[in-house]
């Protein structure tokens, strides 16, 4: 299908558009046209990433400046996706248009699923990968070689050197495996073919990390220009993944670790010393000027900022007391032995970074300065030491970021050590969590850099908390609600048993056992009349395992037994994964299962159950935080302080947006039907808080149901589905067609023509009289919200 | 003042102490012997000299002495060493220790103990800060020197020139070591006032917001009494009557947000301005500033003529008391003493002797310039083959 948005032509791969569609588009376009922020929920399954993409390619091919779009998503199945409906929209492009255009799009992904090196590609860690292909590709080794020396190099990274840089691959969309199987073809590294080629890319899809971790973003993402657009999808746990990027959390154990880093760094000096002292000559001369070079720091606004190396910092010389190679080893080993010393308190300690860096002066005299700019000049030791085994230096690398971190920052972070695991334990294992309280400092470089960027998901409300939590301004807002031909999903809040007990998960009376009863009642009424599919979700592991155990007791799980196989979602991901995978036999075997999981777990995340393979979703309980966490303790002080977000606002807000991440689960299309079941006291009054389009599908009245009334609707609903639907219902009403698309357009440009009219003639009529009624009753509130202040 | 004299005078017997069998001090402490003392304490929290564990006594403290280092209990400290000094119980360690001087030690690694020992030492001496220095890179370059002194003290590379470079330093510099004293002792106490100061205002805001919110809740209540009083007392349409509540219920909720924010960010305001402090008290000890003077101090004053307060001239009486003017700025004086200066102004300059000076410039630089022609003209030349 093609059709316009004002003079914009949007080619759109499939032959019907939804409604919402259509007024996503819109609404992304008037962003990218302005060049500003914005945060949009569209309902998860109606399309959202096809939308989007087709409308930012429309305008990239448009417009001269062909704005590179950065697409960031979660996990590497949503990233393959995405890549896949690109792959689709330019096919569609193509035929449509007659010619292929000059277009070229990459996914991104970590060595682990890009190398092709015969023995490197076997290792099972992710960062044993990292760390042996450094060492076969780094310059110095390459170096070495041309000397003569012996030395391995891997021939796939190399083979790229002989290509024309700019050119490593053809035009297309390169998905993971597409990339694998040409790397193969032509004996070139992937993942280096994808990293290079990023600069020449019209589209580049990844994971959020590359943007927002400050160490991967300074190595992949900083040379971006100002006017990429970039997306962030499912974005909903945005704000916490700034924070972890920015957390840090330190262990005895690494500090032993890190000890040992500083010790063989020592070693390593005094050997380059005999062997080859003017490199570390040549570093110290390095270092008088300042850390980057001469050239880079001319050209002020060609990188991203990052958040662990602020920008004053790169223009300035590194303090002369680290200048010298020995100096700055003693100064990280006198830090870390610091650091020693404090794990060995025994009680809580929660300080800021002020505090911190105040007492560490009295006791070590290390100052604020130098701690500043332990990452970057471990970075150039390290790089000067050409160290290979970069992975044995991970610990006193975390240090040092920790270091800078603690010295950058006197707001936004907390230090806290836990001496003793859990309340009960008696021996201690201390930890010392460096934590991020301010999500927007993770992200503020992102927002900085880049004009455009796109916050987007199926569940994003309250949409003005983002805004908020993340210090940026949206130019537009907008949450679309689904347009259905007919009631496709049935969302209702239980707060009663058929005892007329409430059933809540609040602590006073969640081990209650008529509460627990009614749960079980809940589960085996919906088991019974489900088909297929059934997936419950619980607060927490501890009270999952809890009620789990009380059920047994009850013999509640034998009668839901008889109608569903039961399968239970762990911790470990192998043994999840195998219980998702007899689910999915289960429930396409006709046999039925319930999953039981956890609200903040891995499927709650990224499991789709579309279809048969969830049929009803059961919230039991509202998945609050564990709130006795002295981390989030702090994070919602800070809020409060800075932000003016209440701690109650907040814990809600987190709630809910975990209860709709689990609601979405189950209806992941228009043609696919399920009810989603939000099964304690408390959601009632948080309804408002649901996503739109959820929230106007829950009528009043069933908003306060007991078991048996929420079986009786379910029955209903689930007869009505039962009905065969003709697709024809759908035309014009939730999926339009080119002749609809242009009859609404058509409404909206005359309803446009009519309010102006209806303006005009107010003017003419000399304006105020006509709109004198609503303008008293604005001043009349005005006067009452004034009178009650 | 006289405390602070004393000090560096106070460290030389130390110093010396130090100097003499430094040589000797850090082969022992490279020693093999020590490092497994050390080694050994970390794994058992036993005394090495009675033998008593932690394990039986919960309340044994460990202590150690700056001479050696080496680490005992508390009781066996007090044991041997409350008559008076006393050799090292340790075997192979024949220092004489003092009771006075063993403390509890804060660092697991006796190496880091000793080292921060030292550096304490220098830091006393070397405490300049980044404001004495012209360029950064000045600065940098000194403290590139003073970890160098201190990194061959702590590793004993060429330790009596390094001790005789503290000394000289310290002696040459007493004055302003003390007045860099003063100073960070001055900023900590600043920065402790002013962390207190943040400290006591986000208390403050916590209770603000705590005020707030128990308001919040009291009209709630309020709100919803209301509806129901008027439920009770107006006859109407109930829906309606819950509705309106309702409607004044989220505004009052609505208009109370943004009035909270204000206070706390004119506070922060208020805060950095007093960060400025330490600047400005430094300025002060700088020259004082003197009065602005336009033309580089050159001033003319009026030789010839000294001017009245009032003069009485008819035409002008209006003028200095008509409002009209003086709001403008006129002043009469600037009046009077602008005439005076036009009057006399052609007095004492004598016009030849400038004019001869004058042409002796004007035909030097005119030659000059022919010259620069001359020497522009060759190099066109020269650009053109
Ligand atoms: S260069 Fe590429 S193929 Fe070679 S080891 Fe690294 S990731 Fe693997
Ligand atoms: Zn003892
Ligand atoms: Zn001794």
């Amino acid at each position: 299908m093609r059709f316009f948005i004002d003079q914009l032509e949007v080619l759109f791969p499939y032959p019907r558009i939804y409604p919402e569609q259509y007024a996503y588009m819109c609404d992304l376009k008037k962003t990218l046209d302005s060049s500003g922020h914005c945060v949009l929920e569209m309902p998860s399954g109606t399309g959202k990433t096809v939308s989007l993409l087709s409308l930012i390619i429309a305008y990239q091919q448009h417009y001269p400046e062909a704005r590179k779009l950065i697409y960031c998503s979660r996990t590497m199945s949503e990233i393959e996706k995405a890549l896949a409906e690109l792959k689709a929209l330019m096919k569609y492009r193509t035929e449509q248009l007659g010619y292929e255009e000059e277009f070229r799009a990459v996914g991104l992904s970590s060595r682990k699923n890009l190398c092709l090196h015969p023995s490197v590609k076997r290792e099972k860690s992710g960062s044993v990968v990292d760390a042996r292909c450094r060492s076969l590709t780094a310059g110095f080794v390459k170096e070495k070689k041309e000397r003569g020396e012996d030395v391995d190099l891997c021939i796939y990274h190399e083979n790229l050197d002989l290509l024309e840089p700019s050119n490593l691959i053809p035009t297309g969309v390169w998905t993971i495996d597409g990339l694998l199987r040409y790397g193969e073809d032509k004996k070139q590294c992937p993942y280096f073919t994808a990293r290079r080629m990023m600069q020449f890319c019209n589209v580049i899809i990844y994971s959020y990390h590359y943007l927002l971790d400050p160490k991967i973003a300074e190595r992949v993402s900083k040379e971006f220009s100002k006017d990429c657009i970039v997306v962030f999808d499912e974005a909903h746990n945005i704000d916490n993944v700034c924070i972890e990027s920015l957390s840090i959390d330190i262990t005895e154990d690494s500090l032993r670790k890190a000890t040992r880093g500083a010790n063989n760094l020592d070693r390593k000096i005094t050997e380059m010393k005999s062997t080859d002292a003017a490199k570390l000559q040549n570093e110290y001369a390095k270092l008088v000027e300042g850390l980057r070079d001469a050239g880079e720091q001319r050209d002020e606004g060609a990188f991203m900022a990052n958040p662990a190396l602020p920008d004053d910092l790169l223009k300035e010389a590194v303090p002369g007391n680290i200048r010298r190679a020995e100096h700055f080893v003693s100064f990280l080993k006198r830090f870390i032995e610091y650091l020693k010393t404090r794990m060995k308190v025994h009680h809580v300690i929660s300080e800021t970074p002020p505090s911190f860096l105040q007492h560490l002066k009295e006791l070590t005299f290390i100052e604020k300065k130098p701690l500043r700019f332990c990452a970057e000049r471990l970075t150039s030791l390290v790089r000067t030491l050409e160290l290979t085994n970069i992975e044995d230096y991970k610990p006193l690398q975390e240090v040092a970021t920790f270091a800078t971190l603690v010295a950058t920052y006197d707001t936004g972070f907390v230090l806290i050590l836990e001496p003793y695991e859990s309340e009960t334990a008696q021996v201690p294992n201390p930890i010392l969590h460096f934590t991020c309280l301010d999500a927007a400092i993770a992200i503020k470089p992102v927002f900085d850099r880049f004009s455009s960027v796109i916050i987007t998901s199926g569940t994003i409300s309250p949409l003005e908390m983002y805004p908020r939590m993340l210090g940026f301004t949206a130019v537009v807002q907008e949450s679309y609600t689904m347009t259905l031909a007919r009631k496709s999903f049935l969302p209702m809040i239980v707060t009663r048993g058929s005892d007329q007990g409430t059933i809540s998960s609040g602590f006073q009376i969640r081990n209650d056992p008529s509460v627990v009863r009614n749960y079980g009642n809940l589960l085996t009424e919906f088991c019974k009349l489900t088909p297929d599919g059934l997936v419950v979700f619980f607060p927490s592991y501890l009270y999952m395992e809890s009620i789990i155990s009380m059920w047994q007791g009850m013999a509640i799980l034998d009668t839901v037994w008889k109608h569903k196989l039961i399968l239970v979602e762990t911790p470990d991901s192998q043994e999840t994964a195998l219980a998702l995978e007899t689910f999915r036999a289960a429930c396409s075997n006709g046999r039925g299962a319930v999953l039981l999981c956890v609200a903040r777990g891995k499927v709650s995340e990224g499991i789709d159950f579309d279809h048969h393979y969830g049929r009803t979703v059961l919230c039991i309980g509202v998945p609050f935080q564990y709130t006795e966490s002295r981390i989030l303790k702090a994070r919602l002080q800070f809020m409060r302080e800075n932000y003016n977000i209440r701690e109650s606002d907040f814990l809600s807000f987190d709630a809910m947006r975990h209860a709709a991440q689990c609601l979405g689960r189950v209806l992941r299309g228009k043609d696919d039907y399920g009810i989603m079941v939000l099964a304690d006291r408390r959601f009632q009054k948080k309804r408002a808080q649901l996503p739109k389009w959820i929230n106007q599908a829950l009528p009043e009245a069933e908003t306060n149901l007991s078991v048996d009334q929420a079986t009786a609707v379910a029955k209903r609903f689930l007869r009505d589905m039962s009905v065969p639907f003709d697709g024809r219902f759908q035309e014009g009403v939730s999926t339009w067609s080119k002749a609809d698309l242009l009859r609404h357009k058509a409404k909206v440009e005359e309803d446009e023509l009519r309010v102006l009219r209806a303006e005009r003639e107010d003017v003419d009529m000399g304006g105020g009289d006509g709109g004198g009624d609503d303008g008293f009753d604005e001043v009349d509130e005005d006067a009452l919200a004034e009178m009650d202040l | 003042m006289s405390r602070a004299v004393q000090r560096p005078g106070g460290a030389a017997p130390k110093r010396t102490e130090i100097t003499d069998d430094g040589g000797e001090f850090h082969s022992y402490f490279d020693s093999p012997e020590l490092r497994n003392v050390h080694k050994t304490d970390k794994t058992s929290d036993i005394c090495p000299v009675c033998k008593s564990s932690r394990y039986l006594n919960p309340q044994m403290k460990f202590l150690v002495n700056p001479e050696c280092y080496h680490k005992m209990c508390e009781s066996c400290v007090d044991r041997i060493f409350s008559s008076g000094p006393a050799p090292c119980p340790i075997a192979g360690c024949r220092r004489t220790l003092r009771k006075a001087k063993f403390r509890a030690q804060t660092f697991e690694d006796v190496f880091v103990e000793r080292e921060v020992d030292i550096r304490r030492r220098v830091a006393k001496v070397f405490n300049r800060c980044e404001e004495d220095f012209e360029t950064l890179l000045d600065y940098n370059d000194y403290l590139n020197d003073v970890e160098d002194i201190t990194y061959n003290l702590i590793n004993g590379i060429d330790v009596e020139a390094s001790e005789k470079k503290l000394q000289g330093y310290a002696e040459a510099n007493r004055q302003l070591i003390d007045d860099n004293e003063n100073r960070a002792r001055k900023a900590a106490t600043t920065y402790a006032a002013r962390q207190a100061q943040v400290k006591e205002q986000s208390r403050l805001r916590r209770e603000a917001n705590m005020r707030e919110e128990e308001r919040e809740r009291q009209e709630r209540l309020e709100g919803q009494r209301n509806i129901i009083n008027q439920l009770a007392s107006r006859d109407g349409d109930a829906e309606q009557i819950v509705r309106e509540g309702q409607i004044g219920l989220k505004r009052r909720h609505k208009t109370a947000i943004p009035d909270r924010r204000k206070p706390s960010a004119s506070a922060t305001k208020a805060e950095d301005g007093k960060l400025l402090y330490r600047g400005l008290k430094k300025k002060t000890e700088v020259e004082p500033e003197r009065p602005f003077s336009p033309y580089a101090g050159l001033r003319i004053a009026n030789e010839y003529s000294v001017v009245q307060d009032h003069y009485d001239a008819p035409w002008l009486s209006f003028a200095w008391q008509d409002e009209r003017y003086l709001a403008g700025g006129f002043k009469i004086g600037d009046f009077y003493s602008r005439v005076f200066s036009e009057a006399f102004a052609g007095l004492s300059v004598f016009v030849d002797e400038e004019v001869a000076g004058r042409n002796l410039t004007g035909s030097f630089s005119a030659t000059e310039g022919a010259v620069a022609a001359a020497d522009q003209d060759v190099n066109m030349s020269d650009d053109i083959f």
